[in-house]
């Protein structure tokens, strides 16, 4: 009887998803030099660290996976692919053959492609989601131009998600979107179907069956250790639910896990174990056809497929990458050069802020080219003089200057007599909101000895101002006047 | 949730007149609810009445012999002010906190009020009875207060124990509101081996911090006693006691062949950095009716030890973002060196402490639940 139930019950599908991106890394030894041309900063912002890395995980998974994966596209395998325009940018650079491999596979009838951010942005956080979505509108222009294909499902960046962004999707006009399948959103309910979040199909991808290929692979501690391909797809076949959503960084083949691991003989094994046991490859778009959504899912705070805390604080969670958050959104009144500015919108470059312990520490430092610290610090100066090169192509530019992103060594360090006490503004506006934080005896401290308005005066170069607040020693006054004179300097930029 | 007219009574806020943390906890309390009301907060102050980030200031400059009579002048005079501005619009709630202003409540008691209990005279006299007059004449006006209240809040369970034992006031009529924090006024990105220098301790010595009135209710008696076992093993702790009181003389002469730096009385600035710095935070408390203290040693991301009192028992889990302990020395001797005996552990709590602050330590939360009590009240 139990074997007849068994075989009655239906074998989910597996939906295999493959995310492939490359930052434009930050130069880890940039300074400002006011010699070079507008035209060399790609040269001046960027690590020259980012075709060696491009060019290595060519060779040990790009070209490789690809080629397995080509031969079984060609044996009926389906599978999906998330290319970043970044990405595409390098592989246009400095591995064209390579980019003609994946021309094949994109073009193949049984690939997919996704759409997402053309920078692998962090804009869908933004306040402001027309940034986002023009970046989605760009990524799509370019796989039109590059593959003659327009992505009808979308992924995010690192699948963060939330109301917000679903409904920006549905505008956009997209058939469904990839997120994580956090267990907070779901319940007691199984990541195997599909849900809708206002309006938009949502496929949620399974975090333990992924993370059994993306981290647990190489792990000798696991006691599923060694993973072949046919336990794999047993693993597939016994679960439950419409389908199996599985999506892996591309780099996990040979990149993360060395070749000699065995995660590629891995890779060209599981398509024939699959088959063998009778499950299903599917195309995402196949399956928003074939299943209807079984319920709906509300996310009010955003989640991700970031760390063990699957939310935004990966790239958001502490003070350092909040003052750069809030600057690179700022920085948009100073954007002449639009593409520049996206570039630095990359989340990796927030990723690398991250100060995190413990294992989700230890991924952070793998991906980083440099240290928490100093990649807060490089971003800062990058941005700086990004919005100071930008200042003499705008029409006020003496609020420009006085509203514009500081350099670390310009930044205000609130001190007390003994020494610094941690804040640090980057900006008029950070300045404004560190009041309101900082103790109040170091704001009088400062008063005291008037830095509080050379600052104002000589860095930020607003005599006007920095007159006005000479003498006020209330915290709450000095908050009025200094919010009253940044709106005004804000109206004249808008 | 309507928007309502909301006037909180409160003798010290955080722009006047201020004393202790009562004046942080009404204000930020305030500010948070005048995103969705009208707030109205009567106080002292000998400045021009203020509007601030959406909270209206109505000062008054109370006078009296002693703090009894004080308050009573106190509480005339804002009244006078709450009906000025009741005339234009009546008032849906008034709110009142603490004793200082009961004379006021006394005078509105048909209105819709509601009485707040940040401390009780009992536990601020450090868990006795006293027999002087004052004594008794504030806590007769606690009794008073939560039993003409329409309704009164405490701000941990041990509390609302408290206030229902010494003062009859029934369990249906009294709700838990915890304190909140604002954590970035707490957590500074400090090199901790850049303070520790400064106060001649090696940047790897692992820094103990007490903070609080050296008075005994706070038990730094007890602190010092276990420092002595702690030291015993640890030859490079070094301990750091910040605070002023009467046990001042008592304590650093029974330290003295201790590595204790009793630095008095410090700036909030100096307290951010110490805090930042310290690699573990004591909270020795004989009674605590909320332990604000460890909001804050939990927004700067340190681990506590922290005696198994009042707000402090209920808010620690042991071995998840603290360690609780016994009131003696012993137990808290054993509690210290556990966390400073395995570093990566106690910075693992004290980031676990950091989490629970952000989920139910910031004020819109708990201002949602002050709103659940003003709701009851209206209906």
């Amino acid at each position: 009887m139990m074997t007849e139930l068994e075989n009655d019950k239906k074998m989910p599908d597996i939906c295999i998803g493959f995310e492939v991106h490359q930052p434009f890394r930050l130069n880890r030894y940039f300074s400002p030099d006011p010699k070079k041309k507008e035209k060399d900063l790609d040269s001046l912002y960027f690590d020259a660290i980012n075709r060696e890395v491009l060019e290595r995980v060519a060779e040990k998974c790009y070209v490789p996976a690809t080629n397995i994966l080509l031969e079984k596209l060609d044996e009926g395998f389906h599978c999906t692919f998330s290319f970043s325009g970044t990405f595409i940018e390098q592989l246009e650079k400095w591995r064209p053959d390579v980019l003609s491999l994946f021309d094949q596979v994109a073009r193949h009838k049984n690939s997919e492609l996704l759409g997402q951010t053309y920078y692998h942005s962090i804009a869908g956080c933004f306040g402001d989601k027309t940034e986002f979505m023009e970046q989605a509108g760009m990524h799509t222009e370019l796989m039109h131009d590059l593959f003659r294909i327009r992505p009808t499902v979308f992924e995010n960046t690192e699948f963060t998600f939330n109301n917000h962004i679903a409904s920006c999707v549905k505008k956009m006009g997209y058939a469904g979107v990839f997120t994580e399948g956090v267990n907070r959103i779901l319940d007691w309910r199984s990541a195997h179907h599909i849900y809708t979040c206002n309006d938009v199909p949502v496929l949620l991808r399974d975090i333990q069956l992924s993370d059994d290929i993306a981290f647990r692979f190489g792990n000798r501690g696991w006691d599923k250790f060694p993973l072949t391909a046919d336990t794999y797809a047993d693993w597939i076949r016994s679960a439950n639910g419409d389908l199996v959503n599985v999506f892996i960084d591309y780099e996990t083949f040979g990149e993360h896990f060395w070749k000699e691991t065995g995660i590629l003989n891995f890779l060209s094994y599981l398509p024939e174990e699959l088959e063998k046991r009778g499950v299903r490859t599917i195309l995402p778009s196949d399956a928003l056809e074939s299943y209807m959504p079984v319920g709906t899912v509300d996310v009010k705070e955003t989640i991700s497929w970031a760390d063990i805390e699957k939310d935004a604080s990966a790239w958001m969670g502490n003070e350092r990458q909040h003052t750069a958050y809030s600057a690179i959104q700022k920085a948009a009144a100073f954007a002449k050069d639009k593409a520049l500015w996206r570039y630095l919108q990359t989340s990796d470059h927030f990723y690398y802020m991250a100060s995190k312990f413990g294992t989700c520490g230890e991924v952070h430092n793998y991906f980083s080219h440099h240290e928490a610290r100093d990649a807060f610090k490089i971003y800062m100066a990058v941005l700086a003089d990004f919005e100071n090169r930008n200042i003499r192509f705008m029409k006020n530019k003496r609020s420009a200057k006085t509203l514009r992103t500081l350099p670390p060594e310009e930044a205000f360090h609130f001190t007390s007599p003994t020494g610094y006490v941690g804040y640090a503004a980057y900006s008029l506006d950070q300045f404004c909101d560190l009041l309101r934080v900082v103790p109040s005896d170091s704001i009088a401290y400062h008063q005291e000895r008037g830095d509080l308005a050379q600052w104002i005066e000589h860095t930020l170069q607003d005599q006007k101002l920095a007159e006005d607040i000479i003498g006020r020693r209330d915290r709450q006054d000095l908050i009025i006047t200094i919010n009253q004179r940044r709106e005004e300097l804000w109206s004249r930029l808008k | 949730m309507e928007s309502l007219k909301v006037a909180f009574f409160c003798w010290e806020s955080m722009y006047a007149e201020r004393v202790g943390g009562l004046a942080n906890a009404a204000t930020n309390l305030a500010e948070t609810l005048a995103k969705d009301h009208e707030v109205h907060f009567f106080t002292r102050g000998w400045v021009q009445d203020q509007v601030i980030n959406d909270v209206s200031y109505h000062y008054c400059r109370p006078q009296g012999n002693n703090t009894v009579q004080y308050c009573e002048d106190m509480s005339n005079q804002m009244v006078e002010q709450f009906r000025q501005t009741d005339q234009k619009k009546r008032f849906d709630i008034l709110h009142f906190h603490d004793w200082h202003p009961i004379q006021a409540l006394h005078r509105l008691q048909d209105r819709e009020t509601i009485l707040t209990f940040h401390s009780t005279e009992f536990g601020r006299n450090g868990n006795q009875y006293g027999d002087w007059w004052e004594y008794r004449e504030i806590s007769g006006k606690e009794w008073y207060g939560g039993l003409i209240a329409k309704r009164v809040t405490a701000v941990s369970t041990v509390m609302k124990n408290e206030v229902m034992r010494l003062y009859n006031i029934p369990d249906w009529k009294c709700d838990i509101v915890p304190n909140g924090i604002v954590p970035r006024q707490y957590h500074a990105n400090i090199d901790p081996g850049e303070v520790k220098q400064r106060y001649g301790i090696h940047p790897y010595a692992p820094l103990i911090l007490f903070i609080g009135r050296l008075v005994y209710q706070k038990g730094p008696d007890l602190f010092i006693e276990a420092l002595r076992t702690v030291c015993r093993d640890r030859w490079d702790a070094k301990v750091i006691v910040a605070g002023d009181g009467g046990m001042r003389q008592f304590l650093q002469e029974r330290a003295r062949d201790l590595p204790v730096n009793f630095v008095g009385y410090i700036p909030d600035s100096e307290y951010i950095r110490l805090l930042n710095a310290c690699d573990l935070v004591v909270i020795p408390s004989r009674n605590e009716p909320f332990g604000l203290v460890l909001l804050e040693a939990w927004s700067a991301e340190k681990p506590v030890v922290a005696c198994d009192v009042g707000g402090l028992s209920e808010n620690i889990d042991t071995f998840v973002n603290g360690i609780k302990v016994q009131t003696d020395p012993g137990s808290l001797a054993w509690g210290i060196s556990t966390l400073i005996g395995d570093p990566t552990n106690a910075e693992v709590l004290g980031r676990r402490g950091r989490a629970k602050v952000d989920r139910q330590f910031l004020w819109s939360p708990i201002a949602n639940r002050m709103e659940g009590t003003y709701s009851q009240v209206c209906s």
